[in-house]
């Protein structure tokens, strides 16, 4: 079996070395056959992956411990569920699954632009049919998954923070992503290439940039679930430069998602959108690269690895080949607008944009300082939460205001006086809910307090927004209201799907404030029947139980809730102990309470001999609400992605007209 | 605009590291001796740890991974241990050394947790 996984790698490596020089000789040289072949080779590729992979999953589900990489991460006693996502439970798997979704997406992008955007494909396939060279040599000569050893009996077993079906998604929701970028940059790339720049790329792109950017943010939520869940620290994020990592180029597909726009209606932010989408993919190789090569200390250094220097090579690669085509084609990327008012809303994404770059720039300084510092001074310094922190309030408060503002302010030149119009209910709804707040208490946190005006700001203009739509299309149409509302969702589905994304990163924001600014925090050793006050609640210790799970034994400390006098049952924390793996994993008691969205937290220290336990206790106000933002997230996403048919027609016309006046400026001297 | 944004960000930057100072240095054992500011040590955990982290403190010792002279220093530490936490594992905790021992921020402790399992004993 190990053959045959190691033999389909190789065609795959073949196949894409094939579709990246063939590719490559038939871009320049106009070889349309030549183009087409390549194509197929890398829609092969996919197909040869697909068997690599298929033949290391059957090694999991049929315990075949002579795969040193199945033996490392897999055991007989795990559940079936686990053995399938052992799969990514370390790093060669890891490169498989990437390598995997790399000619998959390839292969899908080349297929369905195969009517439409044939000639810019022909300059796309190379571009995509390199980075596929890249992961494949790394599985082929560098760290391979079918490495062959002497059967141990019984497999190493996986890490138990691993099993839980949060691990499950999120590190294939997060390849999604990080793969999912190489295809805009690809495209992007491909349109530098051909020398023919209009804004098809665009076009042909911004459905993989939204599917990529969506499968990132909810991978990194489900992520940060996870650590809340299982690491049990009472946070969910917590500054690691492999959060970090995946954060960075979310930030930087953000932002041009926004500036993309500019370009779309207005001509302008052509070079900025090129490096945008570029700096996005570089980002991604270098979460990659921190993630792999253990280059700076994190909570989840992975096996230092041969292949860290490898990826930094990709990087340079990538950075060199992106700049110099920028750089080549420079003269053609002239915008055709200029930015006409600075309170506009061109200018409004142009200050969102800055914003957010900024922060993704400043995170990226933060996480290399380690390695930056070290080089100068000899002397690695690792920066804190509070430099984050602080640059999270500084960029991320005025980007939040920014939401409720951009969306409303005219294109190409706004008067104030319209704006004092517009957002006089927003600006009354901030400022009532600030007063509101104070009196509660609230003011207890400044950067909280902003957080909260603002938020109400943004959600009010949102809402406002959806009313005056649906008041506007009843007026027209004359239909019932819940109709006239669907009905304006439905016609402008990237307007209002955008907004919908909009409500959950607000969401998003009062859940992360309300838990970060605003939570409680009580510990104590408590023997049986002993009670510990937290911010309302009650919570006495009942009782310690023991029972046997499926691969590991499950202790927990069971306490009775009870708040202002009402019992609310029972929670229980505790420690699970892992047979095979020897590894002890805390298991904490979380008790959510879905109409406030608080939870109550509770860590089960130290279990000590004589029964008694050492509990920590969080209350966390409204951080259920970042859980929640996932799922408006996803529905916004979905509302933009769904297709449209009228889209779909005006962009037939668009890429005529493009592809017309391409050919005139090719015929002009 | 666009200098204008630049120089912008550098002026928040600089107000930053002048409230907030730089970061905390990153030391091995070995490096650790004569310094008495605040760093974050990492090491491996050698011996038998002892005591209990949420009275007195845990007490531990840490090596340096690497060279020819591993040295290795106590470590006094109180708060939350993480799961991963036992001998041969790497760790990094925050504090400063005092008369020879090291006596960390309570809660500072961060393993390193292996998606591998391999080292020593691994299989090829």
């Amino acid at each position: 079996m190990a053959e045959l996984g190691r033999a389909a790698l190789a065609v795959t490596l073949g196949l894409s070395l094939y579709a990246l020089l063939a590719g490559g000789f038939a871009a320049v040289r106009g070889r349309r056959r030549l183009a087409a072949s390549a194509r197929n080779a890398l829609i092969a590729a996919f197909g040869s992956t697909l068997v690599a992979t298929a033949v290391l999953v059957t090694g999991f589900l049929r315990d075949d411990f002579s795969l040193a990489y199945v033996a490392g991460h897999s055991s007989a006693a795990l559940p079936v569920q686990y053995k399938v996502s052992a799969l990514w439970g370390g790093q060669e798997g890891s490169l498989l699954l990437w390598l995997l979704i790399l000619t998959g997406y390839s292969a899908l992008a080349v297929w369905l632009g195969r009517r439409r955007q044939r000639d810019l494909l022909v300059w796309v396939t190379p571009v995509l049919a390199g980075i596929c060279v890249g992961f494949a040599w790394l599985l082929v000569g560098v760290s391979s998954p079918f490495a062959v050893i002497a059967a141990p009996l019984d497999g190493r077993g996986l890490n138990p923070s691993l099993q839980n079906p949060y691990m499950v998604a999120h590190p294939v929701l997060l390849y999604l992503g990080y793969v999912g970028l190489a295809v805009p940059f690809a495209f992007a790339m491909g349109s530098l290439l051909s020398g023919r720049i209009d804004e098809r790329w665009l076009v042909a792109t911004r459905r993989w940039t939204i599917v990529a950017w969506t499968a990132l943010g909810i991978g990194q939520l489900l992520g940060a679930h996870w650590a809340y869940e299982e690491v049990g620290w009472g946070g969910y994020y917590a500054w690691d430069p492999v959060e970090n990592a995946a954060l960075m180029p979310w930030l930087a597909a953000t932002a041009y998602l926004h500036s993309v726009m500019i370009q779309e209606k207005r001509g302008m932010l052509k070079v900025w959108n090129v490096v945008l989408v570029s700096l996005a993919f570089c980002l991604s190789l270098f979460g990659t690269f921190l993630t792999r090569s253990g280059i700076v200390s994190s909570i989840h250094s992975f096996t230092q690895s041969s292949i860290g220097p490898w990826f930094l090579g990709f990087i340079v690669v990538a950075v060199v080949f992106a700049t110099a085509m920028i750089w080549l084609r420079l003269p053609l990327l002239r915008a055709t607008a200029k930015l006409e008012s600075l309170v506009s809303r061109e200018a409004t994404f142009l200050y969102n944009n800055l914003l957010l770059v900024a922060l993704c720039l400043t995170i990226l300084w933060g996480t290399s300082w380690p390695i930056l510092s070290e080089a100068v001074r000899g002397e690695a310094v690792v920066v804190g939460r509070p430099y984050y922190d602080f640059f999270l309030r500084i960029f991320g408060l005025p980007l939040l205001l920014l939401m409720g503002i951009g969306p409303l302010v005219a294109w190409r030149r706004a008067s104030l006086r319209s704006l004092a119009r517009i957002f006089s209910w927003s600006v009354g709804a901030a400022v009532a809910s600030g007063v509101v707040l104070i009196a509660l208490g609230a003011g207890s946190s400044i950067p909280g307090l902003i957080a909260y005006t603002f938020a109400a700001f943004v959600l009010t203009t949102i809402a406002v927004e959806f009313a005056r739509g649906t008041a506007a299309r009843r007026a027209l149409t004359g239909e019932a209201i819940p109709r006239a509302f669907s009905g304006l969702v439905a016609r402008n589905r990237r307007r209002y799907g955008g907004y919908v994304v909009h409500a959950a990163i607000v969401l998003l924001a009062i859940g992360v404030a309300g838990s970060s600014a605003y939570d409680s925090v009580a510990e104590a050793r408590l023997a049986r029947d002993e009670t510990l006050s937290v911010a309302g609640y009650d919570l006495t210790y009942r009782e310690l139980t023991e029972r046997d799970g499926a691969n590991a034994t499950e202790l927990r400390a069971v306490l009775d809730v009870q708040r202002d006098g009402d019992a609310l049952g029972t929670v229980a924390a505790g420690k699970n102990a892992y047979a095979v793996e020897q590894q002890v994993s805390n298991e904490v008691g979380i008790r959510s309470d879905l109409l406030t969205g608080e939870d109550l937290f509770v860590i089960a220290e130290q279990v000590y001999d004589d029964g008694s336990v050492q509990f920590r206790v969080f209350v966390k106000p409204l951080v259920n609400l970042i859980w929640l933002a996932g799922l408006v997230f996803l529905l916004g996403s979905l509302i933009t992605l769904w297709p449209d048919g009228r889209e779909q027609r005006r962009l037939v016309e668009r890429y005529a007209r493009a592809a017309r006046s391409s050919r005139r400026a090719a015929s002009a001297p | 605009m666009i200098a204008l944004s630049v120089a912008a960000v550098l002026a928040v930057f600089l107000l930053y590291t002048s409230l907030a100072g730089g970061g905390t240095p990153s030391v091995s054992p070995g490096e650790l001796a004569g310094r008495s500011d605040e760093v974050s040590l990492a090491g491996r955990v050698i011996g038998t740890p002892s005591g209990d982290p949420h009275a007195a403190g845990l007490r531990f010792t840490l090596q340096d991974f690497e060279g020819a002279h591993k040295r290795s220093i106590p470590v006094l530490y109180k708060g939350s241990v993480p799961d991963l936490f036992k001998p041969g594992r790497d760790v990094v905790v925050t504090g400063t050394l005092r008369n020879g021992t090291f006596v960390t921020t309570p809660g500072s402790m961060i393993t390193k947790c292996p998606s591998k399992y391999q080292g020593a004993e691994s299989p090829a």
